[in-house]
C-alpha cells in the first residue's frame, strides 16, 4: 500500500509539472465551463431585460380590471397579452409566457379599496423563473397601488362601493350592534370625504395627486397557480425548468472535461513510463505489477476528484448552487471509479505514447460526443438520446446534475452511479489483467 | 581463496518469435568480482542482463542469484522473488530516469521503492548523488542535465538500495571521454568496496580495464569466458612486429617477408625477436609492436570486427 502510495505521489508530481497535461485537466475545462455558461446565461438574462411576457385572463371585465390591466400595460417592463384560462395556461407551460394572471369576478369591487378583503389575483408563473415572479408581483401590487389612487378620484366608484357596504352591513346579521354603529359613522364620514373630493375634483382639476399607498397595507391578495406540475418533468422544458444558475449545464460538463483529461494524461503515463525506460526500473524493484498499475489508478483517482472539486468551489463561488451536497460527493466518487477503470483500459491498449495518446483521445471525444459532453443530452434528437445511453460521459453527467440541479433522490442516483461503478470495475479488471499480461 | 558464487547462470536460453536471442549460455561471477559480458550490437547482453533481474523468464535454464550468506539477507534464488531482486541494482541501457523530476526526487522515490525511509533514505540519497558527483546539481531536474550527467545518474540510482551485485548495461554509451573516465573511476571505487559487477559493453578497451573475468558472446553463444590475460594467451595470437630497416647485414635471415625496407612479423615473445636480430647488427628505423587485445581474441574467435 505505501508503494501504491509512493507511486501516486510521484505520478501527481510529474502531473504538476506537465504543462500541457495540467492545462487539458483543469485549464481548458474551466475555461469551457465559463464560456458555455456564460453564453447560456446571455441569452437567458437577455429574456429577462426583454419584455416579461405576461398572459391575462380577465374574468371580471369590470372598470376597475380594465384599468388595472390598462397600468400593467403601461409598464415597460411588462409585454401583456388577453387570453382564455386555456391558452394562458399553455403559453406558460411550453415557455411562451413567463407567468399567467386571472381576475376573478368581483376583481373590480374589491381592487383599490383599503379595507375589507383585498382582491385576490391569481398568479402561475414558470417555475424555472422565479426571479421574474417576484419582480412581476411588485409590478403587480405597484398597479393596485394606481387603482387606491383612483378609487379616491372617482367619487362615484367610491359612493357605490359604499352604498354596497352599507348594504352589506345592514344585512350582516353576524356584527355586533357597538361594531355596527361604528362601522355606519365610518362610512358616514367616508360618504362626506368623497363628496368633498368630488368637489374638489369638479372646482379645479390640478388637484390630481394620488394618496400615498401605504406600506404594510394589503392591496392585493396573490394566490399562486400551480402551473409546473403539468410540464412533463422529463420534457425539455421540464428538465430546463429545474435549471437555477447558468452554471448548472455547463460546470458538469466541465467537469466531465477535466476527468476526461485525466485520463488521457494518466493514460500515457503508463506508455511513457515503458519509453523512458522506467517501467524497467519499477519491474526490477520489489514492486508487483499490481503496484505498478494500482499506483496509476490511485494518482488518477485523486486528480479527478480535484478537478471535481476544484470546478465545483469555482461554480459555487460563481453562484451554481448544488440541491445536494452528499449526493455530489456519490457522483464524484461514482465518476472517478468510472473513469480511472477507463484510463487504466486505455493504458494497455497500446505501448507507445502516440498509440495510446491518440487512440485514448479518440475514443475520448466519441465518448463525450455521444454522451452530451459537447450537446447537453437533453437537447440531442431523440436517437441520439438512446445512443447516449452507451457512453459512460452521459451517466457521468447525469449523476453530476442529478446532484447539483436534477433534484435527484438518493434512489434516482442509484441507477447511473451503479452503472459508472460497474463500467468503472470492468475496466480496471480488464487494465489490470492485460498489464500483468504483458512484458512477459 | 576462491570467494563463493553470488550469481550463477545454467542453460539460459530465449527466443524472441524464431529469433534466438540468449542460446545456451552458462556462467557464473564470483562474490566481488567484475565479470565483463563483451559482444557486438545484438549479441544478447541486454536480454541476458533482462533474465539476470527476473525481467524476462529465461525459455530454458535457470539464474540463481545470492550466496545464502549474511552479506546476501540469507537469500539465494529465483530474481522474481522481491528478497532476491533487494540485491541487485540495474542501470539500464537506456536511461531509465524521470526527467520532469529532480536528481534528489528520482533518487528519493526510487530509494522508496526499496523501502528506505527516514534518516537511511536521506543518507543513502545523500551517499548516491555524491557518487553521481551531482550533490551541487540535486535541485534540477533531469531534463536540464547533459548526457553524461544523466548517465551518471543512471548508476547512482541503480545503486541507491545497497545491492550486492551492480548490474552495468554499456553503461558508457554516448558519453564523451572526459566522463568516461568519471564513471569508470566511480566503477573502480565500488569494485574496492568489494561490489560485485557485471558489465556489459563492446568496446573492449574497457573490458579489459575494468574486468577480471570476460565472458564474449556473439549471436546468443558464449565463445570463451575466462580472465583477460588468459584469453589473449589462449585466443589473441601472437603479437605483430612492423618495423622499417635501415643497414641489414647479408647473413642475417629475417623471420619475415621483407617488402622493400618494410618487414613485418608475428610472434609469441616480440622483444625477444627484435632483440636477436639487433645484435645480429639489423639496424631499425621504425618499430611497432601491437600486442594483442579482446579485439584479436573476437576476431580470431568469429573472424569478425568486434566493432562493425
Ligand atoms: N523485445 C524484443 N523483441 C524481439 N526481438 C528482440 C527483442 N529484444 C531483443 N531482441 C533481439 O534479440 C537479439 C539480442 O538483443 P539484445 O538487446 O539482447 O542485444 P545486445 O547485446 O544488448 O545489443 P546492443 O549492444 O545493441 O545493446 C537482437 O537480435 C534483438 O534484435
Ligand atoms: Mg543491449
Amino acid at each position: 500500500m505505501n508503494r501504491i502510495v509512493k507511486m501516486a505521489i510521484k505520478d501527481l508530481r510529474l502531473l504538476a509539472r506537465d504543462r500541457m497535461g495540467a492545462f487539458f485537466i483543469l485549464g481548458f475545462p474551466i475555461l469551457m465551463g465559463l464560456f458555455f455558461g456564460l453564453v447560456m446565461g446571455g441569452s437567458n438574462s437577455g429574456e429577462g431585460r426583454a419584455k416579461m411576457q405576461v398572459a391575462i385572463v380577465d374574468n371580471d371585465n369590470s372598470d376597475m380590471s380594465r384599468k388595472f390591466i390598462e397600468s400593467l400595460k403601461a409598464n415597460e417592463s411588462i409585454a401583456v397579452s388577453m387570453e382564455e384560462l386555456e391558452s394562458a395556461r399553455e403559453s406558460v407551460r411550453k415557455g411562451k409566457r413567463v407567468a399567467m394572471m386571472v381576475l376573478d369576478e368581483g376583481f373590480g369591487e374589491s381592487a383599490g379599496v383599503l379595507w375589507g378583503q383585498p382582491p385576490t389575483i391569481k398568479l402561475g408563473v414558470d417555475p424555472s423563473r422565479s426571479a421574474e415572479a417576484a419582480m412581476l408581483q411588485g409590478f403587480i401590487m405597484e398597479s393596485i397601488g394606481q387603482l387606491v389612487g383612483e378609487r379616491f378620484q372617482d367619487p362615484d366608484l367610491m359612493r357605490n362601493f359604499i352604498d354596497k357596504s352599507r348594504q352589506e352591513l345592514a344585512d350582516n346579521q353576524s356584527i355586533s350592534s357597538t361594531n355596527r354603529m361604528l362601522m355606519q359613522a365610518f362610512f358616514g364620514s367616508l360618504e362626506q370625504m368623497t363628496e368633498n373630493i368630488g368637489a374638489l375634483q369638479t372646482q379645479s382639476d390640478d388637484s390630481s395627486q394620488a394618496p400615498n399607498a401605504g406600506k404594510g397595507i394589503q392591496f392585493a391578495n396573490i394566490e399562486s397557480l400551480d402551473v409546473s406540475r403539468a410540464v412533463d418533468p422529463d420534457s425539455t422544458a421540464g428538465q430546463i425548468a429545474k435549471l437555477n444558475s447558468k452554471w448548472d449545464i455547463s460546470f458538469p460538463q466541465a467537469m466531465i472535461w477535466g476527468v476526461l483529461g485525466c485520463v488521457a494524461g494518466f493514460a500515457i503515463s503508463i506508455a511513457k513510463e515503458r519509453t523512458q525506460g522506467t517501467m524497467t526500473r519499477l519491474r526490477v524493484a520489489p514492486v508487483s505489477k499490481f503496484e505498478i498499475i494500482a499506483g496509476k489508478a490511485l494518482a488518477c483517482f485523486i486528480t479527478v476528484v480535484l478537478v471535481i472539486v476544484t470546478l465545483t468551489v469555482l461554480g459555487v463561488l460563481l453562484g451554481m448552487q448544488p440541491k445536494s451536497y452528499p449526493l455530489l460527493v456519490l457522483a464524484a466518487i461514482s465518476v472517478s471509479v468510472c473513469f480511472v477503470g477507463i484510463m487504466m483500459f486505455l493504458s494497455v491498449i497500446g505501448t507507445t505514447e502516440q498509440a495510446v495518446g491518440g487512440s485514448g483521445w479518440a475514443i475520448n471525444m466519441v465518448m463525450a460526443m455521444l454522451g452530451g459532453g459537447m450537446i447537453p443530452v437533453m437537447f440531442m434528437p431523440a436517437f441520439m438520446k438512446s445512443l447516449s445511453n452507451l457512453s459512460p460521459v452521459k451517466w457521468g453527467i447525469l449523476s453530476l446534475e442529478g446532484a447539483i440541479w436534477r433534484e435527484f433522490s438518493f434512489a434516482e442516483m442509484v441507477m447511473p452511479c451503479l452503472i459508472l461503478i460497474g463500467v468503472g470495475i470492468i475496466g480496471m479488471s480488464i487494465g489490470t489483467l492485460i498489464f500483468r499480461r504483458t512484458d512477459a | 581463496m576462491e570467494n563463493p558464487l553470488i550469481v550463477s547462470a545454467q542453460g539460459l536460453r530465449k527466443s524472441y518469435g524464431s529469433h534466438i536471442a540468449v542460446d545456451g549460455l552458462n556462467f557464473e561471477i564470483q562474490r566481488g568480482a567484475t565479470f565483463g559480458l563483451l559482444g557486438p550490437n545484438g549479441a544478447g547482453k541486454t536480454t541476458t542482463i533482462s533474465m539476470l533481474v527476473g525481467l524476462l523468464h529465461p525459455d530454458e535454464g535457470s539464474v540463481i542469484v545470492g550466496d545464502g550468506s549474511s552479506k546476501s539477507n540469507g537469500t539465494a534464488g529465483n530474481p522474481v522473488d522481491d528478497s532476491v531482486r533487494r540485491l541487485i541494482g540495474v542501470a539500464p541501457q537506456s536511461l531509465s530516469l524521470y526527467d520532469e523530476l529532480t536528481a534528489k526526487e528520482n533518487l528519493e522515490f526510487f530509494g522508496q521503492l526499496y523501502g528506505l525511509s527516514g534518516g537511511r533514505l536521506r543518507e543513502r540519497v545523500q551517499w548516491s548523488l555524491a557518487f553521481a558527483e551531482l550533490e551541487d546539481r540535486q535541485k534540477d531536474r533531469l531534463s536540464t542535465f547533459s548526457g553524461g550527467m544523466k548517465r551518471r545518474m543512471n548508476i547512482a540510482v541503480a545503486m541507491i538500495h545497497e545491492p550486492e551485485i551492480l548490474l552495468l548495461d554499456e553503461p558508457t554509451v554516448g558519453v564523451d571521454p572526459q566522463s568516461r573516465n568519471h564513471i569508470f573511476e566511480s566503477i573502480q571505487r565500488l569494485q574496492k568496496e568489494g561490489l560485485t559487477i557485471l558489465y556489459t559493453t563492446h568496446y573492449m578497451e574497457e573490458a579489459q580495464r575494468l574486468c577480471d573475468s570476460v565472458a564474449i558472446m556473439d549471436h546468443g553463444k558464449l565463445l570463451a569466458l575466462d580472465s583477460v590475460p588468459r584469453l589473449i594467451a589462449q585466443h589473441g595470437g601472437c603479437s605483430v612486429v612492423t618495423c622499417e630497416l635501415g643497414r641489414l647485414p647479408e647473413q642475417v635471415e629475417l623471420p619475415g617477408q621483407l617488402d622493400g625496407t618494410l618487414l613485418r612479423f608475428e610472434s609469441d615473445r616480440p622483444l625477444e625477436k627484435v632483440a636477436e636480430l639487433s645484435g645480429q647488427g639489423v639496424q631499425f628505423r621504425t618499430l611497432s609492436i601491437s600486442q594483442p587485445d579482446l579485439e584479436s581474441v573476437f576476431l580470431s574467435l568469429t573472424g569478425r570486427s568486434l566493432r562493425d
